[in-house]
């Protein structure tokens, strides 16, 4: 299988993306030198709820490339790659008003029109299904084909079963460029050859690649808990709020709002998100943000009084401006490829993308068409000149 | 100190004065002897005192005062007890001055510079703006692990002794104590003294064969004294005493525990109900986040929580770390030679960490690192010999439990050879918080 | 008499200012094991520290059975599992 033996490809940015691409790449048989500043899953994909997803996704091509994702894992938890680490598990879509009552109404909808399985659960159900649920929830959709992956067990696996070299604490600093083709990237003082470079590296991307009108931090604060159960999820889905799709869907564009999922972890812990600050690359969290958080989440799914909460952290998303990824090559720079700007669905995109990046990579078409990605888009505005 | 409890400050509405940042307390956690020496200084010297507590009372583990009614058997040097009690009096003198918040714990400053509390009473997290803060929380013991340490019966030496002082009673059954570290021979002296003395006492070092460091701790003076009293006590009540010695596994058997020992290359087993455990002690400084030096509100640690110099060394480092915050603010502070006696202080500790130098056996596979996330020593031999800080938490799942590393993150220190990076930024809370405190915080409060 | 508070269902008495710790292993219950069996717990440091010996207090949720007085009546239990799935 292996049509270039001697290609050496420098991955940058050993996140989920990053990680996914190097582990397909050397599985076709490229040689893969995989670097980052930190290590495997420092960034966004160690700090992220592990939503494999396409109840959340905004409709159109992110709903589709969801689906495709979601069944991309499915195959990987099948042929063994991902045994053990993916999880089928309902997402609960949730209203507390009539106007939520109708946002998730038309959600619905848009998923049921993608051809995703969308159930109406009635209050009893729901109850039955998540015990406690608070008493101002007066609709709900079930999407029951949804899954669960944590990023960074999936990266330490994609790496596991590779023979990818893994560099720690190897920030690169520049793509080195000789006729308009890549031939490698420098590390500190050191220049490490490459026949080609994948930049997977969320919003260190903007600096590699002058991609800073183009690519937003947005922070989201988090929660997680202890155990309310012992080695199993502690409820029986997904719970995301009506305030999240509204985000999603970019009806609600305010740092202040919270856009609330409660996801029940597989060791018994629940991880409850989030903020959506736009322009905050910190990952400091504050009082104010959480215990507004933990109001919501508290209104919600009240039997979370009983509950301590373990720490507080925040990732940082990497958003495009058009709010869809950048994936595909580079439109001046040859050699270069991009993966990036996967926004709050890296999870549930990341294997996929990681694995189409590589085909790219290694002159293939990917599976599905992913035009719409192609970093060309924004060629003729002012970056990527 | 319960009129004190009682001190109320907070309806001051400080905010709406023009004097609100120079009115503004100083933040003093902790209400040990570091603590509240701190706090005393800084009240003396005219200062506002914001005094937080975890506990019901004042005391920290060293003066750890014993519950209302509780059998007062034996109550420490009383050296101790007379510092105690002249801190105890400067407090009330300079009472007016200090809030003190008892049952409150400080949960760390978040992302906007907040310093956060959860009133364990009023089960709410709070903020109080201040101008400074002192830290002096202690120290947490160290444990050298061996399968089986995670089991009930099995207690530190020092939790034990915090125990002892409150309830004036030892636990009933047999003690077995080990590790290393002069409080093993303190927590057995008072237990004998107050009943039931150890089966054992069981120091992995060989102080004997340290004459040199020995030579060194002879000149100390009080804690030689101290030291002197332990052993005339275990000898009188006739507890075996071994050095080079120590515990390799524990099991539970019916009531009680099976405790395998090494001393030298021979095994044997002991039977006890209780296994009291310590290795030395660590500043508790987890998730503490000390800016720089010239931040706007300088943060100081003092006391076993900045370096492990002992309770009588505490209150002096606590006076330090006053003067310090005073300077800091244009006050005049005393330039009391405290230095000195510090140094004296650093000096004893280390010819002692000297004279009790040996190693651990290696844990076994099997044997529990994070007890919180049930974390074993393969677990950690299974990470890359390279694992950045990230990967021991996520993939080792190190670090991220309940206690927040503060005991499995000195044992991978010792493993690793190096300590653990800290999260940066520091996270709050610096201890688990109940959710519904923490829903229950609101920003509009400056007082609470 | 002494007040008591209660472990499961067993009263245990206290003194007036002991914390729920001291209380517990002066009746002889070590064991604070939380339900599901991951981990052990009982009481190890008395600092507060440890969060080996955390229990849950019935309507209110869980503490340290270290730093937390002893009141009467309240009702202590191991920390439960919640929001059980049916299977």
């Amino acid at each position: 299988m292996a049509r270039s033996p001697s290609l050496h490809v420098a991955v940058i940015g050993a996140g989920i993306v990053g990680a996914a691409a190097a582990h397909f790449l050397a599985a076709a048989g490229a040689r893969v030198t995989l670097l980052d500043a930190s290590g495997p899953a420092a960034g966004a994909t160690g700090a992220s709820d592990g939503a494999v997803s396409v109840a959340s996704k905004k409709p159109g091509p992110m709903m589709d490339l969801a689906r495709h994702a979601r069944a991309f894992y499915g195959s990987c938890e099948a042929d063994g790659l991902l045994r053990g680490l993916f999880h089928r598990r309902s997402t609960f879509l949730v209203a507390r008003t009539r106007l939520e009552a109708e946002l998730v109404a038309e959600h619905g909808a848009d998923l049921a029109a993608a051809g995703e399985r969308v159930l109406d659960v009635d209050r009893p159900t729901l109850l039955n299904r998540i015990p406690g649920l608070g008493d101002g929830v007066c609709f709900a959709l079930e999407i029951p084909d949804d899954g669960h992956a944590l990023g960074y067990e999936i990266t330490q696996r994609l790496l596991q079963r590779s023979a990818v070299t893994v560099r720690r604490n190897a920030p690169v600093s520049e793509i080195v460029m000789r006729a308009g083709q890549a031939v490698g990237v420098t590390i500190r003082d050191e220049l490490l050859p490459a026949d080609a470079v994948l930049v997977a590296a969320g919003i260190g991307s903007v600096g590699l690649l002058g991609l800073g009108d183009i690519l937003i931090p947005r922070k989201g604060q988090m929660v997680v808990t202890d155990r309310a159960a012992a080695g199993r999820p502690a409820i029986d889905g997904h719970l995301m709020a009506a305030s999240y799709l509204a985000a999603k869907r970019g009806i609600v564009r305010d740092n202040a709002h919270i856009g609330l999922v409660i996801d029940p972890l597989v060791t018994g812990q629940f991880l409850i998100g989030g903020s959506r600050e736009d322009h905050r690359a910190d990952q400091a969290t504050d009082a104010a943000t959480i215990s507004a958080i933990l109001r919501d989440a508290l209104d919600l799914y009240p039997p979370l009084r009983q509950r301590r909460v373990l720490r507080t952290f925040a990732g940082v998303r990497t958003a495009s401006r058009d709010g869809l990824p950048i994936v595909g090559p580079h439109p001046h720079l040859g050699g270069v490829t991009i993966a990036t700007g996967f926004e709050g669905d890296g999870i549930c995109l990341g294997p996929f993308m990681g694995a189409s990046a590589a085909r790219m990579i290694l002159g293939e078409a990917p599976g599905v068409d992913l035009s719409m990605l192609a970093p060309q888009r924004f060629s003729r505005a002012e970056a990527l000149a | 100190m319960t009129d004190l409890a009682k001190t109320d400050l907070a309806k001051t509405d400080l905010a709406k004065t023009d004097l609100a940042m120079t009115e503004l307390p100083v933040l003093v956690v902790g209400g040990g002897p570091a603590g509240v020496a701190a706090a005393v200084a800084l009240a003396e010297a005219g200062l506002r005192v914001l005094l937080i507590e975890q506990r019901d009372r004042l005391g920290g583990a060293i003066h750890r005062q014993p519950a209302v009614g509780a059998p007062q058997i034996w109550r420490g040097p009383a050296r101790h007890r007379r510092n105690w009690a002249e801190l105890a009096s400067r407090l009330e003198h300079v009472a007016e001055r200090i809030e003190l918040r008892t049952s409150t714990v400080f949960l760390g400053i978040d992302g906007a510079g907040r310093f956060l509390f959860d009133d364990r009473m009023a089960g709410r997290v709070f903020a109080r703006p201040v101008r400074a803060a002192i830290v002096a929380v202690g120290a947490v013991e160290k444990i050298a692990p061996f399968e089986g340490w995670e089991l009930p019966g099995v207690m530190s030496a020092g939790g034990a002794q915090v125990l002892l002082k409150e309830t004036g009673r030892p636990p009933e059954g047999p003690i077995v104590v080990a590790g290393s570290g002069p409080l093993l021979l303190a927590v057995a002296a008072q237990l004998a003294r107050a009943g039931n003395p150890p089966l054992a006492v069981l120091e992995r070092g060989r102080p004997w064969h340290k004459p040199k460091a020995l030579a060194r701790l002879m000149t100390a003076g009080a804690p030689l004294a101290e030291a002197a009293s332990y052993a005339a006590v275990l000898a009188l009540k006739r507890v075996p005493c071994h050095v080079g010695s120590e515990v390799l596994g524990v099991s539970e058997t019916g009531q009680g525990l099976t405790i395998r020992v090494r001393a030298g290359s021979a095994e044997s087993l002991l039977q006890a109900r209780h296994l009291l455990i310590h290795d030395g002690l660590e500043p508790n400084r987890a998730g503490i986040p000390l800016p720089a030096p010239g931040a706007e509100v300088p943060v100081l640690l003092a006391g076993d929580g900045r370096e492990i110099l002992g309770a009588d060394a505490a209150i002096l480092d606590g006076q330090r770390a006053a003067s310090a915050v005073l300077s800091r603010l244009g006050h005049a502070a005393s330039a009391a030679p405290l230095e000195a006696a510090l140094s004296k202080a650093r000096n004893f500790q280390l010819a002692l960490a000297e004279a009790l130098r040996s190693k651990a056996t290696p844990p076994t596979p099997q044997t529990m690192l994070c007890r919180c996330e049930g974390r074993r020593y393969a677990d950690f031999a299974a990470l890359p010999a390279d694992a950045s800080a990230r990967e021991i938490r996520l993939m080792g799942r190190f670090g991220l439990g309940a206690c927040q590393g503060r005991f499995c993150g000195p044992m991978l220190a010792e493993l690793r050879g190096e300590a653990l990076p800290t999260a940066n930024p520091p996270r709050w809370p610096l201890r688990p918080v109940s959710v519904a405190a923490l829903a229950n915080f609101s920003t509009d409060e400056t007082e609470s | 008499m002494n007040p008591c508070f209660y472990w499961i269902d067993r009263p245990v008495s206290f003194r007036p200012g002991e914390t729920v710790a001291a209380a517990l292993l002066r009746a002889g219950i070590a064991d604070l094991s939380p339900e599901g069996g991951v981990v052990r717990g009982r009481v190890f440091c008395c600092i507060g520290a440890c969060q080996a010996c955390v229990v849950a207090i019935a309507g209110e949720g869980a503490v340290e059975a270290c730093l937390t007085p002893a009141r009467s009546g309240m009702r202590l239990s191991p920390q439960p599992s919640l929001g059980l799935r049916h299977d």
